[in-house]
C-alpha cells in the first residue's frame, strides 16, 4: 500500500508555514448538535392517537359548555330601551332637534323584576351602533395630560376639541367631551334604590392612570357640547364616569357599567326608573338601553360561549367515533411499503 | 464496473428517479434502466465494494494505464521526407505532421543555441479561445515603457498601486451603506410603508412604532458593515505600506507599495509576495526560471514555475539603467491563467504569454530574487479584480414563491380596496350627519363659527386615504420578514453542512464549504447531474500501473515488492525493470529506455531536492501542476529515471546513476483542449527527439497508421483492455528529428507565433460500460450536434437513455450541454467537476459543486458548494438537500400564514369599527408580531427539523423524489394554507367577538385576547408540524409564547398607553381563559383532523419513511421495500 500518496507530495517545499497549517486539523469538531442529532422525540399521529386526543377533547369541552350555559342561564337581567320611547310623540319626527333642544328630556320607565335577583346587581348603559372603536374617536385623547398635571397641554390629538380660545381643555378630545350623560334615578315599591357609583370604574385607572391633582378645565365650554360636564372641583380619578366612558368599547354594541345596586331585588318587584334622556344617540341611530343584571362567576348573559363548547365537543365527539369506525373498517398498517410512491406505479408489480 | 472509465464528462437523463439502486445489496445486479441520477449516485457508492472485489486495493487509489508507441515513432522518423509547410493547416496529409504535430503551434522552438522560446499554452477555458490572436489591437493594449513609468503614465493614467478594499471612508459610510442596503427590496418597501405612515393623514402607527423595525434591521447590517469596513481599513493600509525594492536613479531603493507605478521595475527576493502584476525580466537562475506560490491567488498550494525571457535575461541584470524597450499588452482582465503581450526590446519583437508574469499576492520561492517590470498596478491586477465574491444566485424556491406573494399582494390590495370601498359606503350614507355623530365630528368650531373641516378633505381622499392606511395596517401580508428570516436559516443551514462529520475530508483535510448561501434548497431538487469524469471520479489520485511498450504489455498486477527512494512509492514491474537495465541490448530494452526517458522529460514537473536527516540522503519530492505527471515522473524514477533538474533550458536526468543533460530546444505544455504535450530535447548525444505524450484519441490522429498498422493495433487491444479495468491512460510517442526537418519546424514556428487560431478539441481515453442503456456522444459529433439544430433531438433522445456520456469534449462544450437541458426544462441542473476545463459547466448549472482535488482549485473558485470527495455529493443532496428544501419549503408556506392570519384578524375587526383602520391590537404588539412574537421558532425549525433521519435518507433514495416532484411548497399546498388561514383566523377573531358582544370590554382587553390568541395558535400551528422535538425546538416554541406574553404585559404596564393594566384585568376573568381554550382547539381542529385523515389514507413517502423509522422495524421494512423496488418502472415511461 503506497503509504506516501500524491497528497502529501503535491505540498509546497520550502514553505514551512503552510506545511504547517496543513498538519492542523480542519475536521469539524464532533457534537450531536452540529451533527443534527440532538436526542429528539418523533410523535407521529397514529389512530390511536388522534382518536384519544378527540376523546379528551370531547371530555373536556361538553362539560365546559354544560356550565357554561348554566352560568349564562342564571344571569338575571333586565334590559329596557328607552331612546325611542322618551321621545315625546310629537318631536319623535325631528329627535335630533329634540334632544339638541332645552325642553325638559326626564322620562319615567317601569321595570319588572322576572326572577328572584341577588345582590351586587349591577346598573348598564346599552349603546348601539356607536363606534367608539371609530379611529377618529379613539386617538381623540391625551393620556398624558389625564395622567399628570404637568402635561395638560399635550392635546396635539385631541383636535377638535383640543382647546378653547387657547387654553387647554382637561381632559381633552373626543372621547371625553361625547361622555355619556343621561342619569337614572331608581326606586323600588315607591322606595329610593340606591345605585352605589363608587368603584365602577378599574382600581388601575383609578390609581395610576388618571391624576389625583388633575381637575376639569374649560370643559365642554367650546361651541358645542357633546356630552356631559364635569364637576370641575373633583380630580379626574374621581370621576368614575368619565374613568369607565375612556375605556373605549371594543365594539359597537357595548355596556358601561352605570352603578351598583346592593340588595336583592325579588320576582316581581317593580322598578321605577327616572331618566334624563340627554344623550344624542338619535343623530346616528344608535340605542340606548338600561340594564339591570347580576353577573355570574364567567360575566354577563351569553349563551354564545356554552354553545361554543358544545358544538366543538360534540364535533370532537364524533370524528373520535368515525375515526374509530374507518380505522376498524380500512386500517393501514403503519410503515407499509406498498403505500410508498414508487411501489404504487401503475405497470409495476409482480 | 468500470464506470470510473466511462468518459470524460456525462449527464444523465432523465429526471425522474427509478428504484433499481435503492437498495446496497444488490450492487452487482443492477442494470442500466433506471433513467435517474441516483442511480448514479448510487452506483457510485455500490461500486466501491466491487472496485475491492476487482483487486483494488482501496477506492482512493487511481489507475494510471500507460501505454506506449515507441517503435512506430522512430520508426516514421526514418522514413519522413516531407516537413509540414502550413502550420494552420489541419490537414495531417504529410508523414512529418501525422508524427507530432496538428498544428505548428504545439511546439514552440529554439535553435540548438543558449536560445530558449517557451509558448505556455493557454488556459483551458473556453473565454480563452478569443484570447489566441496574438496580435494586440492597439485600442485594446496598454504600453508600458520598461523602467520609465514617467513616459509610460504620461498619456494614459494608469491606476497607482495603492488599493483599496474598504468600501467607505467616514463620510461616506452612512449614504452609501443605506444606499447599498435599500437595494434589497425587502427594504424599500419597510421603508416606503414607513414613509406613508409618517404623513399625518395616514399616520396609522405612531412614528417610533412604525420606523423601529426598520431602524433596528438597517442598524445591525450597518454595525456589523462598518466592523467589517474598518477591518478592511486596517488591512488595506498595512498592505499599502509594505515595502519593494525599487529601481530608481540606478539603484533599488526601498518604496511602499502605494507608491509603485507602471512601468517601474522591481526586484522582489525569495519569500516575498509580489506588490502588482509583473512581466518577468530576469531572476536569479540564469535560465530565467522563478517559482511562485499562488496560494493568495487560486489557492494551489504546489509551486509554479515561470519564466523570464531569454533576450531580456542578461540585459536586465547587468545593464537595467539603459534597458529600453517598450511592452504591449492586454487591458487589465480577471483572468489569472491567460496574459498576453508582446514586447519589443532593441527592436526585437517578443511575445509574452501566461508563463511570463508574475501575479500581485504570489509569494516567490525557491529563487533568490527576480526582476519584473510592472504592467498592473493596484485595482487593476488581477488578484484585485478576481476579489468579487461567488456569483449570486437564486434559488429555484424563491423564485417560485414570487408567484405567491404576487398572489398575496392581489390579497392584500383586495383587502385594502374592500376597506376602502366599505367606509366610501358608510360615509356616503351618513354623509349628512357627519357634524353630528359624537363618534366623527367632522367640524372643528373653534377655528370659525361656522366650522372648518377637521381632518376630512372630502369623500374621494378620505377613500384614497383610507385605501393607504390599510396598506399600512395589511403591510405584514407580505412577509417581509421572510427575506430577513430565510437568510438567517440559510446561514444556519450552511452551518450544519459545513460542521458536517461525513463530508469531511480526511485526506485533503478539508471540510463542506458553502460559497453561495442563497441556494441550499435547490439542493433538494435536482433532476439532472453532469458529472466531470476523469478527475472527479478518481479522485486524481494517480498511480503509474502498468505499460505497452512497443505493443508488448508488461503489466505484473502481483503486489509490489520493491521501495525506492524517491517520495512516492511505485509499483515495479520486475520483467520490464530487467528490461531498462539491459540497456540498448535488444530492440525492446531499447523502447523500453526511451518510454522511461520520455516519462521523465515530457513533463513540467519540477523537482526539488530536499535535504533529510541523513546528509547522505537526498529528497527528490516533484512538484508540478498536473497530477498524472508526477505520477509518471515518478514511475520513471522507479525505473531508473531519475528527473534531478530542470530549468527552461534543460533538463537533468540521473539514469541509472549517470547524470545526462539533455538540453530543451522547444516544449508545449499540455492543455486540456488539445490534450497533447511535446517536448524536442537535444541529447546529450546530439540527436534531436521529440516526445509527445497525450490521450490516445490525440495521439492515434497524428500517428502513422501505414506503416506501423500492426503495432497500433497491438497497443489499441492493449488500450482497450486496461480502459476496461477502470484504468486512465496515456499514450506516449517519441520520434527522431534531423536537421532539415528541425529547420522548417523552426521557420513554420516563427510564423505560426505571429497569428495563432486557437482550435477547440479536446478528448480523453474514454470506454462505456457493457451494460449500459446509455448514449454515447463524442466532442466531434457534439460540435455538430450543438451547431446544426439538432439539439431538440439530442435532447429527446438524451431523455430516453438512461445516462449520457460525452466524451472528449471541450469545456465550452460541457456548458454547451448544460445549457441545452437547462434551456429544454423547468428542472434544477447540478454540475460536479474539479478542473479549470469544468468551470463553465459549474457556472452554466443552476448548482455548481467544485471538488477540491488535485486538480486545482479554479472548479471550486466558481462553485456553488465545494467539498473534498465525490462521494460527499451523496449526503449533501439526500441528506442536507432533502432537509433544506424540506425545511425551506415549510417555512414558506408557514411564513405566509402566519403574517396572514394576523392580517386577517385586523381585517374582520375594521368590518366592526366603522370601516376605520382602528387596531384593537396595539400597535407596538402589531410591529413585534412578525419580530418577535413568532419569527424565532420558524428559524430554528427551519434550521434544525429533519423530517427524516439521516439514515432512511441515504438508504432510501427515492425520497429525494419529494424535492423533485416539488412537494414540499406548490400552488396548491399555497392554497390550501391560506384556507386554514382564513378558518383560523375567523376562529380567533369570531369567537371572542360573539362571546363579548354587548359586554363592558374594552378596545385593550380584547386586543391583548386577540394577541395572545393569535401567538398561540399560530405556534401551536408549527408544534403540531415539527417532527422532532429536540430541547431547542422547545425552547424556541414554549419561549416564543411566553416572549409575546411578557411582550403584552410590558406594553400594558406603561401608564401612558390607552391600554394601561388591560391584560391584567381581563386575564382575571374565567371568560378570557375560556375564550383562549375555545380558540385554540376550534382553530386548529381542522388542521389536525385534516393532516391525520391525509397522512393516514393517502401517505407520503415520507410519512411512511416517518413511521418505518418510528416503528423501529427499519431492517424488516427496508427488506420489504427493496423487494419491490426492481419490478417498478419510471412512472414517466410506463
Amino acid at each position: 500500500m503506497p503509504s506516501n500518496t500524491a497528497s502529501s507530495s503535491s505540498a509546497p517545499a520550502g514553505s514551512a508555514d503552510s506545511s504547517a497549517s496543513r498538519t492542523k486539523s480542519k475536521r469539524p469538531k464532533y457534537s450531536k448538535f452540529t451533527q443534527q442529532e440532538l436526542p429528539a422525540c418523533k410523535p407521529i399521529l397514529t389512530p390511536g392517537w388522534v382518536v384519544l386526543t378527540f376523546l379528551v377533547i370531547s371530555v373536556i369541552f361538553i362539560p365546559l359548555g354544560v356550565v357554561s350555559l348554566f352560568a349564562s342561564q342564571d344571569v338575571v337581567e333586565i334590559v329596557d330601551r328607552y331612546d325611542n320611547d322618551c321621545v315625546p310623540t310629537p318631536a319623535r319626527a325631528n329627535k335630533v332637534a329634540y334632544i339638541q333642544g332645552v325642553s325638559d328630556k326626564s322620562c319615567n320607565r317601569t321595570l319588572v323584576v322576572p326572577k328572584k335577583m341577588k345582590q351586587p346587581i349591577y346598573v348598564y348603559y346599552q349603546l348601539e351602533n356607536f363606534y367608539q372603536n371609530h379611529r377618529r374617536y379613539v386617538k381623540s385623547r391625551s393620556d398624558s395630560q389625564l395622567r399628570s398635571v404637568k402635561d395638560e397641554n399635550q392635546i396635539d390629538a385631541c383636535k377638535p376639541e383640543d382647546d378653547v380660545n387657547g387654553r387647554p381643555i382637561v381632559p381633552c378630545g373626543l372621547i371625553a367631551w361625547s361622555l355619556f350623560n343621561d342619569t337614572y334615578a331608581l326606586s323600588k315599591n315607591n322606595q329610593p334604590l340606591t345605585v352605589n357609583k363608587r368603584g365602577i370604574a378599574w382600581k388601575s385607572d383609578r390609581e395610576h392612570k388618571f391624576g389625583k391633582n388633575v381637575f376639569p378645565k374649560n370643559f365642554q365650554e367650546g361651541n358645542i357640547t357633546g356630552g356631559g360636564r364635569l364637576d370641575a372641583n373633583k380630580s379626574l380619578s374621581e370621576q368614575e364616569d368619565l374613568i369607565v366612558w375612556m375605556r373605549t368599547a371594543a365594539l359597537p354594541t357595548f355596556r358601561k357599567l352605570y352603578g351598583k345596586i346592593e340588595s336583592d331585588l325579588e320576582k316581581g318587584d317593580t322598578i321605577h326608573v327616572t331618566l334624563l334622556n340627554n344623550y344624542n344617540t338619535y343623530s346616528f341611530d344608535g340605542k340606548k338601553k338600561l340594564v339591570l343584571s347580576t353577573t355570574s362567576w364567567l360575566g354577563g348573559k351569553n349563551d354564545f360561549l356554552g354553545i361554543a363548547y358544545l358544538t366543538v365537543g360534540g364535533i370532537c365527539f364524533f370524528l373520535a367515533l368515525v375515526f374509530t369506525i374507518m380505522y376498524l373498517v380500512k386500517p393501514r398498517r403503519l410503515g407499509d411499503p406498498t403505500y410508498l410512491s414508487w411501489n404504487r406505479v401503475p405497470g409495476g408489480g409482480r | 464496473m468500470g464506470f470510473v472509465s466511462i468518459g470524460d464528462f456525462f449527464f444523465f437523463l432523465p429526471p425522474i428517479f427509478s428504484s433499481s439502486f435503492a437498495s446496497s445489496t444488490r450492487s452487482l445486479s443492477f442494470s442500466f434502466v433506471s433513467f435517474s441520477f441516483f442511480f448514479f449516485i448510487l452506483m457510485y457508492t455500490l461500486a466501491s465494494p466491487s472496485i475491492s472485489q476487482k483487486d483494488r486495493p482501496s477506492k482512493e487509489k487511481l489507475y494510471l494505464r500507460f501505454d506506449l508507441w515507441f517503435t512506430p515513432f522512430s520508426q516514421i522518423l526514418s522514413q519522413m521526407d516531407k516537413p509540414p509547410l502550413h502550420p494552420h493547416h489541419e490537414s495531417i496529409s504529410s508523414r512529418w505532421s501525422s508524427v507530432s504535430f496538428k498544428d505548428n503551434k504545439e511546439v514552440t522552438f529554439s535553435d540548438l543555441g543558449s536560445k530558449r522560446i517557451r509558448h505556455g499554452s493557454a488556459g483551458a477555458d473556453s473565454e480563452m479561445l478569443s484570447m489566441s490572436q496574438k496580435e494586440i489591437k492597439d485600442e485594446d493594449a496598454r504600453l508600458i515603457y520598461i523602467n520609465d513609468p514617467d513616459r509610460t503614465n504620461e498619456t494614459f493614467d494608469f491606476t497607482g498601486n495603492s488599493i483599496k478594499t474598504a468600501k467607505y471612508s467616514v463620510f461616506t459610510f452612512l449614504p452609501r451603506n443605506l444606499f447599498e442596503q435599500f437595494h434589497r427590496v425587502a427594504y424599500v418597501y419597510f421603508l416606503v410603508i414607513a414613509v406613508l405612515n409618517q404623513l399625518p393623514q395616514l399616520a396609522v402607527f405612531g412614528r417610533g412604532a412604525s420606523i423601529m423595525p426598520l431602524a433596528f434591521v438597517l442598524l445591525v447590517s450597518a454595525i456589523k458593515d462598518a466592523y467589517e469596513d474598518f477591518r478592511r481599513h486596517r488591512s488595506d493600509r498595512v498592505e499599502n505600506n509594505r515595502l519593494a525594492l525599487v529601481f530608481e536613479d540606478n539603484e533599488f531603493k526601498e518604496k511602499q507599495w502605494k507608491y509603485i507605478r507602471v512601468g517601474e521595475v522591481i526586484k522582489v527576493v525569495s519569500n516575498q509576495t509580489l506588490p502588482c502584476d509583473m512581466v518577468l525580466l530576469a531572476t536569479s537562475d540564469p535560465t530565467g526560471v522563478v517559482y511562485v506560490q499562488t496560494t493568495n491567488l487560486d489557492g494551489e498550494s504546489n509551486l509554479k514555475t515561470r519564466y523570464a525571457k531569454q533576450e531580456t535575461l542578461q540585459k536586465a541584470t547587468d545593464d537595467l539603467e539603459t534597458f529600453d524597450g517598450f511592452i504591449k499588452c492586454e487591458k487589465p482582465n480577471r483572468n489569472i491563467y491567460g496574459f498576453q503581450a508582446n514586447m519589443e526590446i532593441d527592436g526585437r519583437r517578443l511575445s509574452l504569454g501566461p508563463s511570463n508574469i508574475i501575479l500581485r499576492g504570489c509569494e516567490l520561492k525557491n529563487t533568490e530574487w527576480a526582476l519584473g517590470v510592472v504592467v498592473y498596478a493596484g485595482s487593476e491586477t488581477k488578484a484585485m479584480l478576481n476579489n468579487s465574491g461567488a456569483p449570486s444566485k437564486r434559488s429555484r424556491l424563491e423564485t417560485r414563491m414570487n408567484l405567491e406573494i404576487i398572489l398575496l399582494s392581489l390579497f392584500l390590495i383586495a383587502l385594502c380596496t374592500t376597506a376602502a370601498a366599505t367606509a366610501a359606503v358608510w360615509l356616503r350614507t351618513h354623509r349628512d350627519d357627519l357634524d353630528t355623530i359624537l363618534f366623527y365630528r367632522r367640524k372643528d368650531y373653534s377655528v370659525r363659527p361656522e366650522g372648518k373641516n377637521h381632518n376630512y378633505y372630502g369623500w374621494g381622499w378620505e377613500i384614497f386615504f383610507t385605501f393607504f392606511m390599510a396598506v399600512i395596517v395589511y403591510q405584514i401580508m407580505i412577509p417581509i420578514s421572510l427575506y430577513i428570516s430565510m437568510e438567517l436559516v440559510r446561514i444556519g443551514q450552511a452551518y450544519f453542512m459545513t460542521r458536517d462529520d461525513l463530508m469531511y475530508d480526511e485526506s485533503s483535510n478539508s471540510s463542506f464549504q458553502c460559497r453561495a448561501l442563497n441556494i441550499n434548497e435547490d439542493l433538494g431538487q435536482i433532476k439532472y447531474l453532469f458529472s466531470d469524469k476523469t478527475g472527479t471520479l478518481t479522485d486524481n489520485k494517480m498511480e503509474f500501473q502498468c505499460a505497452c511498450i512497443g505493443g508488448v504489455d508488461y503489466s505484473d498486477r502481483e503486489p509490489p515488492e520493491i521501495t525506492l527512494k524517491p517520495k512516492m512509492r511505485v509499483r515495479v514491474d520486475p520483467s520490464l525493470l530487467q528490461l531498462t537495465r539491459n540497456g540498448n541490448a535488444t530492440e525492446e530494452a531499447k523502447h523500453a529506455n526511451e518510454f522511461f526517458l520520455s516519462l521523465a522529460a515530457c513533463n513540467t514537473i519540477v523537482p526539488i531536492v530536499t535535504n533529510t536527516s541523513d546528509p547522505n540522503v537526498k529528497l527528490v519530492d516533484y512538484q508540478g501542476e498536473s497530477p498524472d505527471e508526477q505520477a509518471l515522473v515518478y514511475a520513471a524514477a522507479a525505473y531508473g529515471f531519475l528527473l534531478i533538474e530542470r530549468t527552461s533550458g534543460h533538463i537533468v536526468i540521473n539514469v541509472r546513476g549517470e547524470m545526462q543533460r539533455f538540453n530543451v530546444l522547444g516544449l508545449h505544455e499540455f492543455d486540456s483542449d488539445r490534450k497533447r504535450m511535446s517536448v524536442i530535447l537535444g541529447c546529450p548525444d546530439t540527436s534531436v527527439k521529440l516526445f509527445v505524450k497525450g490521450a490516445d484519441s490525440s495521439m492515434f490522429s497524428v500517428m502513422d497508421e501505414e506503416s506501423y498498422g500492426d503495432v497500433i493495433e497491438a497497443t489499441k487491444k492493449q488500450l482497450h483492455a486496461y480502459s476496461s479495468d477502470g484504468l486512465r491512460t496515456l499514450v506516449v510517442g517519441m520520434r527522431k528529428l534531423n536537421d532539415t526537418e528541425f529547420e522548417q519546424w523552426h521557420s513554420s514556428f516563427e510564423a505560426a507565433s505571429t497569428a495563432l487560431i486557437e482550435e477547440a478539441n479536446a478528448s480523453v481515453a474514454s470506454d462505456d460500460d457493457d451494460e449500459s442503456v446509455a448514449l454515447i456522444i463524442d466532442g466531434t459529433s457534439l460540435i455538430y450536434v450543438l451547431d446544426n439544430d439538432l439539439e431538440d433531438v439530442l435532447f429527446q433522445v438524451a431523455c430516453k437513455s438512461s445516462a449520457v456520456l460525452c466524451c472528449r469534449v471541450a469545456p465550452f462544450q460541457k456548458a454547451g450541454i448544460v445549457a441545452l437541458v437547462k434551456n429544454r426544462t423547468s428542472d434544477m441542473t447540478l454540475a460536479i467537476g474539479d478542473g479549470a476545463n469544468d468551470v463553465s459547466m459549474i457556472q452554466m448549472a443552476d448548482v455548481g459543486v467544485g471538488i477540491s482535488g488535485q486538480e486545482g482549485r479554479q472548479a471550486v473558485m466558481a462553485s456553488d458548494f465545494a467539498m473534498g470527495q465525490f462521494r460527499f455529493l451523496v449526503p449533501l443532496l439526500l441528506v442536507h438537500g432533502h432537509w433544506n428544501y424540506q425545511r425551506m419549503g415549510y417555512m414558506i408556506l408557514y411564513n405566509f400564514y402566519r403574517n396572514a392570519v394576523f392580517v386577517l384578524i385586523l381585517f374582520w375587526y375594521v368590518l366592526f369599527t366603522c370601516y376605520t383602520l382602528t387596531t384593537a391590537i396595539t400597535e407596538w404588539s402589531s410591529v413585534l408580531y412578525s419580530v418577535v412574537y413568532t419569527s424565532f421558532p420558524t428559524i430554528v425549525i427551519g434550521i434544525l427539523d429533519k423530517n427524516l433521519g439521516r439514515r432512511i435518507l441515504l438508504s432510501h433514495p427515492q425520497l429525494y423524489g419529494v424535492g423533485q416532484r416539488a412537494e414540499g411548497y406548490s400552488t396548491t399546498l399555497f392554497w390550501y394554507t391560506m384556507f386554514d388561514t382564513v378558518w383560523q383566523s375567523a376562529a380567533i377573531f369570531f369567537i371572542p367577538l360573539f362571546a363579548y358582544w354587548g359586554s363592558t370590554i374594552d378596545t385593550s382587553s380584547l386586543g391583548d385576547l386577540w394577541t395572545i390568541a393569535a401567538v398561540v395558535v399560530v405556534n401551536l400551528h408549527l408544534a403540531m408540524d415539527v417532527i422532532r422535538w429536540n430541547w431547542i425546538a422547545h425552547a424556541a416554541i414554549w419561549g416564543s409564547i411566553v416572549a409575546a406574553c411578557i411582550c403584552v404585559v410590558v406594553i400594558d404596564v406603561i401608564p401612558t398607553l390607552p391600554g394601561y393594566w388591560a391584560i391584567f384585568q381581563v386575564a382575571k376573568t374565567w371568560m378570557f381563559w375560556f375564550c383562549l381554550l375555545a380558540i385554540v382547539v376550534t382553530a386548529l381542529l381542522p388542521r389536525f383532523a385534516i393532516k391525520f385523515l391525509v397522512e393516514y389514507y393517502r401517505p407520503s413517502d415520507v410519512r411512511i419513511a416517518r413511521e418505518v423509522e418510528k416503528l423501529r422495524s427499519f431492517s424488516e421494512s427496508q427488506q420489504n421495500m427493496g423487494t419491490e423496488m426492481n419490478q417498478i418502472r419510471d412512472p414517466s415511461r410506463s
